[in-house]
């Protein structure tokens, strides 16, 4: 039983946050902006990038000044990052997507491939093909919390970094909730994800909502890839590609043009791969771990004949 | 930026000039082991450096260059770089690539059908010693992990590991040292208590470690440290579902003990292809090596030398750096008879081809004879983690 929310279920649900992330910028975009951004996951990339270099300048700074322990965590450390991202996202709708706004959506899709193919060359040129190490060592489970949960008869083990995984990921849901439903931008968003005609013809300045797109984006994206390296260990350029495949499984499954799809679509893919490997019948894995990446995929491609407006009636096409 | 411009645009220059001779050199410098390679880059620049030096090729001293590009560790960026080399750069032979996945996927695409010599630095799996239908085209530079498989497996038993768990990433290479690996161990009384593949790249390995971990405290790791190798070991250490592990080359980086740390790798061994440091021409590898600043007995280092002054040597043998009779020269300099030649010693093979006599290339990794399949013999050594570093110890 025990073994089966330690290493099964816990497990997925980190996956599942992660891609819930990473997914909610891919569905934005996708309901929006009407094309899907291969750029997405080496976004994702490069924001774990740029946190570990805003941690490694503070940690360098401090031994500059004679405090050998200075040490930045990585969710501060997001904060400037996820600007930064910000920034190359606004940057690469003004000069490689803006132009295509017209054009037919296959044209803004190459654009973003490559994108994507120039993101990760840079990264590689700046940091490096060798993978860095972001955190040393391996995570033992939070001893509080497995005394808590002893106490109480359960037997729970979760290291710090999956805590703050989670906590991380309800907050960043919970504040797009809010801007979403309750503040004027968010309203505009959703207004021109339904119908962009419609909400232009309203007064909505599609504009500034393209620019709030990516900027939710942005920051949705950012932390999609630093909470993956947090839990990973280690930084590699090709680890938001590695990604990019289930996020687009779980924002399908969503439904297009829901973020609220996508979460759910992102914990179920997640957990989905996870589970799959779990011995339900008998001692041996129901799936071969092996295989486990087709699991998001046979979802994907299930949901698309059955029914391809997605979990949350999203878009169609 | 301008200068690095002007330096590729020199270096494009260069490797066109139609006097010269151009080999192609696909390598894996990105991808799952970029550390591992980045020194046999280097050995491979270092031996056509020594060959320029003294001489270079044939008669009117051409130079010899050798054309680089990234085949990625991946047979798909394989079979697109070594098509550009051979087609777009027109190299005489191509001396590379690392991986084995790779390196078969362009040979049976890309070279055989070009009938162009691949000798490969690395690749070790054992699906090359029988790909070849009919032709002669496919060498390599390293012993066959049908070899390394079972020196594994012994040092397995001599480890007292009555029992392991198997665990193989999904590709040509890994796949097959862990089928050797497992038929090798079974044979010598060990029993494997779950064998499973896992695919490369994931984020997370924990379902995989638990699945497989209830039966066994000892893993059998056959991964790239960069494609998955590093995160399993983690997840299986963080979970408590694996303390020791044994695993071959591809795990073998200081990106391990980086990543890990030294202070939970007490009971892991990996091997590797390695040199019997005692002969003569590891001496003389050594010697150039050192005075380069090339770590001269890190895995493959010595046979990507090997391979590039092989393959220098066999087109000097044949006079021409046309593509046809290099497979029959590569034969005839790295075996007997004829005069011994160890690493670095161009100016003298070059004399003695010259005068029409017979040489033997001795190199740093090993004989280097070729066999009927293109294979050659070699040792292995076992490096365990002492002092937050690597050792490594030749297996005898």
């Amino acid at each position: 039983m025990w073994e089966f929310v330690n290493y099964y279920f816990i497990p997925g649900l980190v996956l599942g946050c992660i891609y819930a992330l990473g997914a909610i910028g891919i569905t934005l975009t996708f309901g929006i902006l009407r094309f899907s951004n291969f750029a997405h996951g080496e976004i994702m990339m490069s924001g774990a990038y740029l946190t570990w270099t805003v941690m490694a300048a503070f940690t360098a700074l401090g031994a500059y000044f004679g405090f050998s322990d200075w040490a930045l965590h990585p969710l501060i450390a997001m904060v400037p990052a996820a600007a930064l991202v910000i920034l190359i996202f606004l940057a690469t709708d003004r000069f490689f997507y803006k132009p295509f706004r017209k054009a037919e959506t296959i044209k803004v899709v190459m654009a973003s491939f490559g994108m994507m193919l120039i993101i990760r060359s840079a990264v590689q040129v700046i940091w490096g093909p060798n993978q860095i190490t972001f955190v040393r060592g391996i995570a033992k489970p939070n001893a509080t919390l497995s005394e808590i949960t002893s106490n109480m008869g359960l037997q729970i083990l979760m290291p710090n970094k999956h805590l703050f995984i989670f906590a991380g990921t309800i907050i960043l849901v919970v504040a797009l909730g809010y801007l979403l439903n309750r503040t004027r931008i968010g309203k505009a968003m959703r207004a021109v994800s339904d119908s962009p005609d419609l909400a232009h013809v309203t007064g909505i300045n599609v504009d500034k909502v393209i620019r709030a797109t990516w900027i939710v984006g942005g920051i949705c994206a950012a932390a999609a890839g630093v909470f993956l390296v947090m839990d990973t260990q280690m930084l590699e350029t090709t680890m938001g590609f590695r990604m990019l495949l289930p996020m687009f499984a779980a924002a399908i499954l969503g439904g297009i043009g829901k973020p609220y799809g996508a979460v759910a679509g992102g914990l179920i893919i997640g957990l989905a791969e996870e589970l799959s490997a779990y011995p339900w019948i008998g001692d041996t894995p129901l799936l071969s771990p092996g295989y486990k990446t087709g699991v998001a995929f046979a979802i994907m491609v299930v949901m698309l004949i059955v029914r391809p407006q997605g979990l949350f009636k999203g878009r169609s096409f | 930026m301008k200068t690095m411009t002007f330096a590729t645009a020199a270096t494009l220059l260069a490797t066109t000039a139609m006097a010269d001779v151009n080999i192609g050199n696909p390598m894996g410098m990105t991808g799952p082991i970029p550390d591992l390679v980045a020194p046999m880059a280097a050995a491979v620049d270092l031996a056509a450096q020594n060959i320029n030096d003294q001489g270079g090729m044939f008669a009117d001293g051409q130079a010899f260059n050798v054309v680089r590009a990234d085949s990625a560790c991946d047979p798909v960026a394989a079979v697109d770089a070594v098509t550009k080399l051979i087609n777009v750069n027109g190299v005489s032979a191509i001396v590379g690539p690392v991986c084995s996945g790779a390196a078969i996927a362009q040979a049976e695409s890309v070279s055989i059908p070009a009938g162009v010599v691949t000798l490969s630095v690395s690749a070790s799996s054992p699906a090359i010693t029988t790909m070849e239908d009919g032709t002669d085209l496919v060498f390599r530079a390293t012993a066959s992990d049908a070899y390394q498989g079972v020196a594994l497996a012994e040092l397995a038993i001599a480890q007292g590991m009555t029992e392991l768990a198997v665990s193989y990433a999904n590709d040509d290479y890994n796949a097959a040292i862990a089928a050797v690996f497992v038929e090798a161990y079974e044979g010598m009384g060990g029993t494997v208590t779950a064998n499973e593949a896992h695919e490369p790249n994931k984020a997370s390995y924990r379902s995989e470690v638990a699945t497989i971990g209830a039966s066994s405290e000892n893993l059998a790791l056959f991964s790239y440290y960069g494609s998955g190798g590093i995160t399993l070991m983690r997840n299986a250490l963080e979970t408590g579902a694996f303390t020791n592990f044994i695993g071959a080359d591809g795990m073998l980086s200081d990106e391990v003990i980086e990543q890990i740390g030294a202070e939970n790798l007490g009971t892991t061994t990996f091997t590797t292809a390695a040199s019997d440091s005692s002969t003569p021409a590891y001496a003389a590898w050594q010697a150039i090596a050192d005075a380069a600043e090339v770590p001269a007995s890190d895995p493959f280092v010595p046979n990507s030398y090997d391979a590039t002054f092989m393959m220098a040597l066999a087109i000097e043998h044949a006079g021409s750096a046309d593509r046809e009779a290099i497979a029959a020269s590569l034969r005839a300099i790295s075996s007997a008879p004829g005069e011994i030649i160890l690493p670095g010693q161009w100016a003298e093979a070059k004399a003695i081809l010259a005068a029409g006599g017979d040489i033997n290339y001795e190199g740093g990794a090993g004989n280097q004879d070729f066999d009927e399949n293109g294979d050659v013999a070699g040792n292995f050594s076992k490096s365990t983690v002492v002092d937050g570093a690597w050792a490594a110890e030749l297996i005898q």
